[in-house]
This record gives structure tokens, sequence and C-alpha cells, in this order.
């Protein structure tokens, strides 16, 4: 408890052990913390960006630092660019108090933690089963009680099979999940297709889609509570930036 | 480390820690602290136990406590015992059975551990504790600024300043859900998207409540920001009805105590899920967890009750630090017991040497000590 302090310095007293260790114990004026994920969707996001007033060039976000904390055009925003999946993560632990991440990862990690109050309507594609072009029929599946599979989301899969009466055994990868199938390892994938090409370029036919997904702009509940002018604030904003899109 | 090395005894289960010297000591003077601001304002101590047969502590409103509860078998009676996850039902069936004949209003309070199976990403606290009070036996308005007022200045005693109250209504959400006419997966489904503030899945699932759960969302924020959206709302009536004693509650707040930060989230719905009327969460600027939360419910009979239960955990991590005694090192040399005792009354902890040592200053420091008493002085090192 960070509450204690011993009135004599004694160097054995015992520290602080708490949680509170971590950066969402911010004061109340402290620049709000916006988690970026890298690559595809960040992309898709560079003009909303720009929109938004945060920065410049939206195409440019964080390079030319290898600091992975930067600051933005607004005093109050500063950014991190982490791992699409581990922008949840950030968020739900009050890392972030605000970011962006694919439905997809919302899904597969469901944090109570984290509010998802805006749609971007950016980076749209599904979460898909998919299996070897040359697949016995797709009843068989159906009919057996057990199937392994590949994927990075183990938890989406795990309930999407349950709510059919099948046991789903996990593979859990973090790439390259279409190699799966192909080198005996698992009987069909979960993944996320857009284009659906590596699919193809792989020998794999996409199936059954799970869920459609599109990027949200997620905060933190605690922060949302606590600060709410300055969250409030900050949606607009994203909020404005896809209207002047869409106009 | 090897792969196979064992764990040590020092590991606990997952969610049990053991509190060290200065942490035990801040959480039982926090809580008292808190207990004593609940007994100025004539709530009196109760104390319920830590394992009731399973069918009592989960009867009536406790059925919502069934997930988060451990349960052991009686050796003697052979009857499913279980551990409490929450103490609120038990003062509620105190109220309802031992204290059925007691005067109305009925105050009271409580203070204790609690342990809960755990939420995923919380494995963390499994052992808890609660302090709170409950009002038992009245409806009003008044009844349930009482319990915000109180737990307000309860915190300010704490030297916690950046707190604030999110006022909401589950029993809102719940009437809205179920004027859309949805039963089974859609419900829950919806429910989940609500709780999620996932504007685009209520949207999606919300059909014909679709608009006025959106504009609910909408409301959340600041107290004076979000009345007016909320009153300015048209909601069906009974719905309104709501609705206005939310509103009611807030203003009285706002009116009795303008210092107050207060955030209203219409569709806030978390928690044990016993809750019929106004419900509150604390929070505290910096803090990521909630402090406590309360709200209105129906006891045992459905007699009307509003509670609040702070987390002391929580609370002393925004709490004021505690001073602890200075402690004295009193030689082993020193026959009379009143000049130790005179320090005691004095606010020192006396720590007595067991036997006479060579360098009493180095034997006091070893022993954390700041001061040294010997031949009927204090000397400070």
């Amino acid at each position: 408890m960070t509450a204690l302090t011993a009135p004599d310095s004694s160097p054995d007293a015992p520290r602080a052990a708490s949680p509170c260790a971590t950066s969402s114990c911010v004061a109340s004026d402290a620049p709000l913390v916006l988690a970026l994920p890298k690559g595809r969707i960040l992309k898709a996001l560079g003009p909303v960006l720009e929109r938004t007033g945060l920065f410049h060039d939206g195409s440019a976000i964080g390079e030319g630092t290898r600091s992975l904390r930067f600051p933005t055009q607004d005093p109050q925003v500063d950014v991190v660019r982490v791992r699409s999946f581990d922008v949840a993560t950030f968020v739900a632990h009050g890392g972030a108090q605000i970011g962006v991440c694919g439905a997809d990862v919302l899904m597969e990690f469901d944090y109570p933690d984290i509010y998802a109050p805006l749609d971007l309507g950016i980076g749209g594609c599904r979460i898909s089963i998919a299996r070897p072009v040359d697949a016995r029929h797709e009843e068989t599946a159906v009919a057996s009680s057990h199937i392994r599979v590949a994927t990075k989301y183990p938890t989406i899969t795990r309930r999407h099979f349950a709510t059919q009466g099948i046991n789903a055994e996990i593979v859990h990868l973090h790439g390259a999940m279409e190699l799966a199938p192909t080198l005996d390892m698992a009987s069909i994938i979960v993944d996320l297709v857009d284009t659906g090409s590596t699919l193809k370029a792989n020998g794999l036919r996409e199936t059954e889609v799970i869920a459609h997904v599109t990027s949200r702009l997620i905060v933190n509940r605690v922060a949302l509570k606590t600060r709410p002018e300055a969250i409030r604030a900050l949606i607009e904003r994203f909020r404005d930036a896809l209207q002047e899109k869409a106009a | 480390m090897r792969l196979t090395e064992e764990p040590g005894t020092a590991l606990l289960p997952s969610g049990f820690i053991d509190l060290l010297q200065h942490e035990a000591e801040a959480e039982a003077r926090g809580i008292e602290a808190v207990m004593d601001v609940f007994a100025g304002h004539g709530y009196e101590r109760v104390r319920p136990p830590l394992l009731e047969f399973e069918t009592s502590l989960l009867h009536g409103a406790g059925q919502a406590l069934e997930e988060q509860t451990f349960r052991l078998m009686d050796p003697e009676s052979r009857r499913m015992m279980a551990l409490r996850p929450d103490m609120t039902t038990q003062i509620a069936r105190i109220a309802a059975t031992r204290l059925a004949g007691s005067p109305r209003p009925l105050r009271l309070s409580y203070a204790g551990s609690c342990i809960l199976v755990g939420t995923q990403g919380r494995e963390t606290e499994r052992q808890i504790s609660q302090a709170g009070i409950e009002l038992i036996g009245i409806d009003s308005i008044e009844a349930d600024t009482e319990i915000v007022l109180i737990a307000a200045e309860a915190l300010r005693t704490l030297g916690i300043e950046s707190f604030s109250f999110d006022l909401s209504c589950p029993a809102l959400v719940q009437g809205l859900v179920d004027l859309s006419g949805y039963t089974g997966a859609r419900r829950a489904q919806l429910v989940h998207a609500l709780d999620r503030k996932d504007m685009a899945a209520v949207a999606e699932l919300g059909g014909p409540v679709a608009a006025i759960l959106t504009a609910l969302v909408e409301a959340c924020g600041p107290a004076d920001t979000a009345l007016p959206i909320l009153e300015g709302l048209s909601l069906p009536p009974r719905i309104r009805e709501i609705a206005d004693r939310l509103i009611a509650v807030v203003r009285a707040l706002g009116d009795r105590d303008p210092s107050l930060r207060l955030t209203v989230d219409p569709v806030e719905f978390r928690g044990w899920q016993y809750h019929t009327g106004v419900c509150m969460t604390v929070f505290a600027v910096g803090q990521r967890e909630e402090l406590g939360r309360g709200g209105r419910y129906l006891a045992q009979g459905d007699e009307p009750a509003c509670g609040l239960t702070f987390r002391p955990e929580i609370l002393l991590r925004a709490a004021r630090p505690i001073t602890l005694k200075p402690r004295v090192y009193i030689a082993a040399e020193v026959a009379d017991a009143a000049g130790p005792a005179r320090l005691r009354r004095d606010g020192y902890a006396t720590v007595a040497g067991l036997a006479p040592v060579d360098d009493l200053a180095a034997e006091a420091r070893r022993l954390k000590c700041r001061f040294v008493f010997v031949a009927d002085e204090l000397i400070t090192l």
C-alpha cells in the first residue's frame, strides 16, 4: 500500500506492494495516454488522427523515434504505440486511458474494464474459419465432438465451438496460422480475414464467418468515471473527425 | 530457475496475501476510522459469521452471489456451507430475523473479511475486506442521500480528497431491456453490450429501444451535464419514474454538499445485481479500482434498504499515510516499569531489551528504534 510511510527510514520497512505503482495512478492534470496499435489498423487510422488534430502527418506516427511513448500536438495527450493485442491490455489495466483496437481483440479478452463507445468503422475484416480446399465435407466436423484448431484467438474459438457442442483443442499460434492444416498440426484455423488472398495462397478456403469486426475507440472505465470531461472531449474529437470524413 | 523447481512455502493460493507490519496496522486503523464515522451517525455495529449455511446465505437477494461463493461441507450437520463473498445480504438477514422487532429505520454498520471466487483478470483479490453501513426500513430520497453523505465524510476523514460518486440506477436499464421484448441469448448479448458500453453492438442489438439506450449512454458524465440530458429524454412512464428518482437524489446531494464530485451513469448496472433503486460507486482520481459501492435494494420480506460498502484495501491506497508510534529501545538494566509506562502513555512504542548488551545504540537501531531509554533518560539516536 503506497499510503504507508514509516516515521523512521528503516531500510527494511515493508515497501509498497501495491499495483498502484502503475502509471494509472496519474493526477487529474496528467496527460491522457492514447494507445495505438502498430500495423494494419494504424495505417487506416492515419487520416482520422490527422483530422482530430493530434498529428500533422498521420502516416508517420512515431517514426524517427525509438521511444515507445511520444507527444502529440495536444500537450494533454501522449501516445504509446504497442501491438494490437496489447492495446486492450494497456487500456484495461489503466496504463493508457484511451486506445484504438479491433473488435476481435475486445471479443477475445472481454475485459470488464474497457468501454467501447465509438465504432471507428475502419480496419473492417472478419474472424473466420478456414480449412484446406481439399478437406472432406464440413458435415464430418460438425458431427464430431472434438476438433483441433490453430488460432491466435483461443477464447473466441473455444466459445464458438462450445455453442455447437464441440470441444475445440487449441494450437495457439501468433502468426502463420495458414501453415497449420497443411503441416497437419490442426484440421482448421480461425483467423482474421481481410481479402482472403493469404488463405488462397496456402490452399485454404473460408467456410464460416464467426464475426465481422471493425476498429473501436476504447476507454478505461475508471478513467471515464474519474476524468469524464477530458475523456469525453477526446471521444468527441474522434467522432467529429469521423463525421468530417463522411461529409 | 529450473523448470522442475517446487514452489516455496511462502507461496500463497492466488488471490491471498500476507499483510505485513505497517500494512496490517494501516488497514486496522483505516477500518476503525471509517467505523467511527459510521458510529457517529448512529450506525450500530454488528458482526455476522464468516460461514453460513448455503441455503440462508444465498437466499433471496443473496442468489446474485452464487457464482462468487466458495462452499464447503459441514461435517457435523452434513449440510453445505458457504463462505460469505459479501456482507450486505447477511445484514439484511439479521435485520429481517433477529432484529425484526427493532425500531425502523434501523441503522447498522459492519466490517470484516469476505472470500470471493474471483473473476478473470482480478485473481489478485479473493480475500477482501468490507466496511459498510445499511439503512433499513425506509425508502426515501433523504435515506439515499444520508448514505452518500456519510460515506463522503468517511472518505474525508481518511484524507482522501479526489473522490467522486457515480450515481446510477440498474432498474432503468433492466426496465428498458425488458421493453425490448428480447429473451434468452439475444437479451444476454444486449445486456453485455450495455455493460461494456459497446455502442456499435447496442445500436445493432437494441431493436426498439436502441435509440433510448444510446441516448442514455450519451448522458453519462458529470452531474451538471448529465441531468439536463436525462430530464429532456422522452421515456416510457415507468422508466421516467425511475429516472426522476435518480435525478432527485443527485439534485438533493448537490444541494446538501455542493463540493461533492458527482457523475451520473444511467446505464451502469454492474455489481451484485440485487439492487433495485439508486446505486452509487465510489471512485478516486488515480485509483484504478472502485473504493466502494452501494445502493438501494429490497431486504428480506421486501423491506426497503439502502447501504454502502467500502473496500478498505483500496481506500488505504488513496488515504493519507498513517504515522506509526516512534519506537524506544528500553535497556535491560531499567528495573522500574514506571518509566516505560510513561513513555507508552506519551505515544511511544517501547521495545524491551531482554538481556544486557554492550552497544545499546547499535542494538536499538537493529530493532528499528529511534530512541534508547536508559537510566531514566530518553536518548535520541
